[in-house]
């Protein structure tokens, strides 16, 4: 659980001492298990900050739409410090202009995996200090374990402290075991092509291009997106299997040395539809193949940026 | 007509139907439901989720659809119009008064959109009232109803053991021929239920003068505040049952003119070939969402053109609710000093 | 299995040395094997690999130069770590790694893509043509969701 006064105290100061003009962190949602992005500008709408395990948005993804003179202070979990190292390497923003509140980070809960056991009528959701949750729905009262809630890819996450943040608030937790990440990549590699192919078609059929995967990436900034091109037609726009299939083979291709395995592109799906099962195969080649790791710092830059005459790769001579 | 339909007698009626129809009804699909053709052995999914995530209009206008096939050479064919007989059991009175504002689109005097109109045509709408409505849905506030007649050929009415079945239209009717008569009791028990349940509903936002107050402030610094987290996706439109906005496109390597479902929520949508978009940001979309939905449908067709499902305040994937956005437009100040 | 495989082969335009290799692949590559030329495999975007795929291809190749003998320097080092990562990539979801071929052609080769090609060619037979991820081929639109 978070120490929301010193996030507050913090947020305050920046904006105070203009060190920032705005502060991106959460505020309460309208609904019980949304909690919504929020920007603030003055200190007095820094007592709306709310910073729990229902924040299930990677905040940097707004960094792109501001102008890159704006000086933006931010709240950042793990993956979030690491999506805007990516991005300040990519010159999406001059750090210089950033100022990042890191806190180390528990996880984020699918709010789908309360709805699973509570039905949908949520009344409120609190977090407890004992690793459980309090769940008022319609049907009942629930008090249901943490971890069993989380979201898939922060139950395997390997580095939920910031990495680079102006400021750490909380305490930082162990890192993540490696081989814990691996587990849906080697698993998923063990079934046999069929399998995998039929899993893959299965969960793309049930695209309506909606582009939600998209906008709530902090890696998809690109004004003009590859399904946007009519000449060369690369992907299908509509709902056909090569369209729906094209757009999860290419969008997640994109992130390649890119993503940070934050699984906001799962969360933000209305068809539940999974992906990080194609980003966190890349990621995963990044690390065995290139020594890889997105966004420990805003400078090593990605396999893909790089060149280099002694790859070892399957060609033929 | 009021009839009687005993719980234990539906899947028998469902069964009956799909000798001479297609039956589509509310089914399980991974963590959600969804309007799927009945099959042997099926299952019917009332329970697991008060409606389907992507509503009806699916099956009247599809995510995808091709128009035309054509060739290099200049050769095309028309894709044939689907005019099999067709009943969807379990439509909420949201989705199919959402129809009723559809077909204002697609049936119009001048012109008529063929593959709209024959679907319609060929279909039945049998609608389930929600006698215990939802939390987030906010049908009551915008003129519709849990159990609104609007677009239904019948609708079901939940009384524990049996449904009371009000037959609507002939189509209706004639699905219904078997069934016996309901008594003036259990008539009296449906009715109340009905306005209870609609009763039960708080209201969402204040809709007296909302439209004036959204006319008057188009220029309000309050859009650009209401659509900063904002993600610009399609999640909104794409599950509203009154959104109808579409695109074609040519897919010249399959050789089909393709109609997608597209939204004023995409930087592309008002993207002028010139390179000019009247519709810049997100502020000048986000904009533009809410007064069509609550301002210009009122101009075109006399009603909000918003059924109140709440699909988009469920899965907004951050967390926006657009209940909340009209409650603060409508504080608004009543004229605002043009800058 | 008899039907005759399908293969798309993205060549350099520099990568065959020898005119006579050049001209047999401009007039006397076999009927089933369609040519895409690009002026560098730098060139090669992994979306045209996988327009290939989703056009039905049952196998892709690319032929270009060796890492030093690239006509723009680096050219073909800059494809390879993205269209290997691409083919291992299609290959997770359904598209057999060996349906892609990379051939890193020396100056001094000659009449070696007549031989690749070929032997390409059999080993696609052997491997079936490729179902998966042939969409673009006979599925109008209309998704699960339609």
């Amino acid at each position: 659980m978070h120490d929301l006064d010193a996030l507050k105290a913090e947020a305050k100061r920046l904006l105070i001492e203009g060190v920032v003009d705005m502060v991106i962190g959460f505020k309460a949602g309208d609904t019980p298990l949304h909690p919504q992005p929020a920007f603030f500008k003055t200190a007095e709408e820094v007592d709306q900050l709310v910073y729990n395990a229902l924040c299930q948005n990677n905040l940097a993804t707004y960094l792109t739409r501001f102008p890159k003179t704006l000086k933006i202070g931010m709240l950042v979990r793990g993956c979030e410090n690491r999506s805007v190292n990516a991005l300040v390497f990519e010159g999406q923003h001059p750090r210089e202009s950033l100022y990042l509140i890191g806190v180390p980070c528990e996880g984020i809960i699918d709010w789908r995996k309360i709805v699973e056991q509570t039905g949908e009528e949520v009344v409120s959701v609190i977090e407890q200090s004992d690793n459980t949750v309090l769940v008022e729905a319609k049907s009942g009262y629930y008090t249901l374990e943490k971890d069993s809630l989380l979201h898939e890819s922060c139950a395997r996450c390997i580095h939920p402290n910031p990495v680079s943040a102006d400021i750490v608030i909380g305490e930082l937790l162990p890192e993540g075991d490696p081989a814990l990440a691996r587990k849906q990549v080697a698993e998923f590699a063990e079934l046999s092509l069929q399998e995998r192919h039929a899993w893959f078609r299965q969960e793309a059929e049930r695209c309506i291009r909606c582009y939600a995967c998209r906008e709530a990436c902090p890696m998809c900034y690109c004004e003009e997106c590859f399904v946007d091109h009519i000449c060369p037609r690369w992907t299908e726009s509509g709902t056909t299997p090569a369209g729906m299939q094209g757009w999860h083979i290419v969008r997640a291709f994109h992130q390649t040395g890119r993503c940070t395995s934050c699984g906001a592109c799962e969360r933000a799906c209305p068809m539940d539809i999974k992906m990080t099962y194609l980003t966190e195969k890349l990621n995963d080649d990044m690390r065995r193949k290139y020594n890889f790791e997105v966004g420990l710092d805003a400078t090593t830059p990605p396999p893909f940026s790089t060149i280099t005459l002694d790859d070892k790769s399957r060609f033929v001579v | 007509m009021n009839l009687i339909l005993k719980k234990d007698q539906l899947n028998h009626l469902l069964d009956a139907w799909r000798k001479d129809y297609e039956v589509y009804a509310p089914q399980s699909l991974q963590n959600y439901t969804h309007f799927l053709p009945l099959q042997d052995g099926f299952e019917l999914a009332f329970d697991k989720a008060h409606n389907t995530r992507i509503p009806p209009k699916a099956l009247f206008l599809p995510t995808s659809e091709a128009l035309l096939k054509f060739t290099k050479f200049g050769g095309y064919e028309k894709v044939p119009l689907e005019t099999a007989p067709r009943i969807i059991f379990g439509i909420r009175p949201c989705d199919a008064h959402a129809m009723t504002m559809l077909d204002t689109v697609f049936e119009q005097e001048r012109y008529t959109d063929p593959h709209w109109q024959a679907r319609r045509d060929a279909t039945v709408l049998v609608g389930l009232g929600c006698h215990v409505p939802c939390h987030i849905g906010f049908c009551t506030t915008v003129g519709s109803g849990p159990f609104n007649h609007a677009g239904l050929d019948a609708i079901l009415t939940d009384l524990g053991e049996i449904f009371l079945v009000e037959t609507l239209t002939e189509k209706g009717e004639r699905l219904f021929t078997q069934l016996e008569t309901a008594s003036e009791e259990q008539s009296i028990q449906a009715s109340k239920l009905q306005q209870d349940a609609a009763a039960s509903m708080p209201i969402a936002f204040e809709t007296e003068g909302l439209k004036e107050k959204l006319d008057q402030n188009f220029d309000s610094p309050y859009w650009e505040e209401v659509s900063r987290s904002c993600l610009g996706c399609g999640v909104c439109t794409f599950l509203c049952p009154t959104c109808f906005c579409f695109d074609i496109v040519d897919e010249a390597q399959r050789g089909e003119r393709v109609r997608n479902w597209d939204t004023c929520m995409f930087r592309t949508y008002s993207l002028e070939a010139s390179g000019h978009n009247p519709r810049p940001s997100r502020v000048e979309r986000t904009r533009q969402r809410l007064n069509h939905k609550y301002s210009y449908w009122v101009d075109q067709i006399n009603q909000i053109g918003c059924t109140g499902c709440g699909r988009c305040v469920r899965y907004c994937p951050v967390g926006l609710d657009i209940r909340a956005m009209l409650r603060k437009a409508h504080q608004l100040p009543s004229e605002v000093a043009h800058v | 299995m008899s039907e005759t495989p399908k293969l798309v082969l993205f060549q350099c335009q520099w990568c065959l040395f020898s005119p006579a290799d050049q001209e047999w692949v401009d007039t006397q590559l076999p009927e089933n094997i369609h040519l895409a030329k690009v002026p560098c495999t730098g060139r090669i975007n992994p979306l045209y690999l996988l327009n290939a795929v989703q056009g039905g291809a049952d196998g892709v190749m690319v032929s270009g130069c060796l890492p030093e003998q690239c006509h723009f320097k680096t050219g073909n080092i800059a494809a390879r770590r993205q269209l290997e990562e691409f083919s291992d990539y299609l290959n997770h979801i359904g598209y057999e790694q060996d349906r892609i071929r990379f051939l890193w052609l020396d100056l001094q080769d000659r009449g070696i893509i007549q031989k690749e090609l070929a032997a390409f060619e059999a080993q696609i037979t052997a491997l079936g043509p490729a179902h998966n991820l042939a969409t673009r081929v006979n599925e109008t639109a209309g998704g699960a969701n339609a």
